[in-house]
């Protein structure tokens, strides 16, 4: 038997798999709400419950929703990127300064998460990644020989930011902290550079879709 | 909140062109237990890992066992897809990988029990017909861990 979670009604719908509870969270969040437990444990009962249906498919509607926090409340993000590195410097010197500056705050969120990151899909370090990221920017050039290393890399360096600037314990509301990361770091707008790039090159234009989100590049 | 009309045109658009007709004909397995009897595994397609597994490449049908004796917190994530959030798993693993949550169920005798082994898949770049033989696989080793039911979490 199965039961679980669904993100996407209409997806569901279509699909017609045998128990799904439908959740209003947005994607990434299937159970919600992070660190609260008894809300987790309400929508799990609610998809457990559909193992007891005797006839199906079943698509149900979970009524709870997760208000996002209010932008007012939200905790003041730590790193002020009010004078961002100059344009006309160089992009290793810019990333690998804006990593020394977030990196006591990577440091601070990390004992809070009791050890926990996600960092390390990449079997380099950040330093080397950001580093190689910055000279490929630098000489203009894309990784095309190398580009599981490049999605590593640059999955490995937004972790690494979100875990750096959720740093302080709060109800993060994620969208502040997306656009954060893309509009105010220069890690985002390096990676945004590439996906211009990666939209010139006629073979490799599609990679620009997984590296950076439909809602912030072109 | 994901509810298509609040989203942009193209985003409704892109997700609206995952809809597909079912898989096959209906598979539908009635209760024979109630649920404070079912042994339950986690399925989830939000592409974890341990840090030392192989990453999942950019469309990639295989999955990954997660041992249910490993502390989750150790897990990592290789989703091809950027575009939901990680906020909240960079957060809380039990956000999309709910193993505390289940082992409090067990613990309080609301389940059975768990499974030893959990599975991942990464559920982007590939229509669901690419996972047959993976997903079949991975049912015969629900099957030897006596497994009657499983919890599915997309991301």
């Amino acid at each position: 038997m199965t039961t679980g979670i669904s993100l996407v009604r209409e997806n569901t719908e279509s699909m017609q798999p045998p128990r799904a509870l439908w959740v209003s969270f947005p994607l990434g969040r299937p159970l919600g709400k992070p660190g609260d437990a008894a809300f987790q444990h309400r929508v799990i009962e609610a998809a457990l419950d559909l193992l007891s249906e005797q006839s199906g498919p079943v698509l149900v509607d979970y009524p709870e929703d997760t208000p996002s926090a209010p932008v007012d409340d939200a905790p003041a993000c730590p790193v002020s990127f009010a004078k961002p590195a100059n344009d006309t410097d160089a992009w290793t010197t810019a990333l690998l300064n804006e990593l020394q500056t977030l990196t006591p705050w990577h440091d601070l969120g990390r004992r809070r998460r009791r050890g926990r990151t996600l960092v390390g899909v990449s079997d380099f370090s950040i330093t080397e990644n950001l580093q190689k990221l910055g000279q490929l920017l630098d000489d203009n050039e894309l990784p095309t020989e190398e580009l599981n290393w490049f999605k590593g890399a640059i999955e490995d360096a937004k972790v690494f930011y979100i875990e750096a600037l959720t740093a302080q314990p709060g109800d993060y509301d994620y969208a502040q902290i997306e656009q954060i990361y893309w509009r105010e770091t220069r890690m985002g707008a390096a990676v945004l550079r590439f996906s211009e790039m990666f939209l010139e090159d006629a073979e490799l234009s599609a990679f620009a879709r997984i590296i950076a989100p439909r809602t912030v590049s072109n | 909140m994901v509810r298509l009309n609040d989203l942009a045109d193209y985003e409704r658009a892109h997700l609206l062109a995952k809809n597909l007709p079912p898989l096959g004909p209906p598979a539908w397995v009635p209760p024979t237990k109630e649920i404070a009897e079912l042994r339950i595994a986690l399925i989830t397609t939000a592409g974890l890992h341990f840090r030392d597994d192989p990453s999942f490449e950019f469309a990639d049908a295989t999955f990954r066992p997660i041992s249910g004796s490993e502390d989750a917190n150790n897990l990592v994530m290789s989703h091809s897809s950027v575009n939901f959030d990680k906020v909240g798993f960079a957060e809380d693993v039990n956000l999309v990988f709910p193993v505390d949550r289940f082992r409090e169920l067990e613990a309080d005798g609301k389940i059975g029990s768990l499974a030893d082994v959990h599975y991942s898949f990464m559920g982007a770049g590939l229509n669901p017909d690419a996972y047959e033989e993976s997903a079949a696989q991975v049912a015969r080793l629900l099957k030897q861990d006596k497994v009657d039911a499983v919890f599915l979490t997309p991301v």
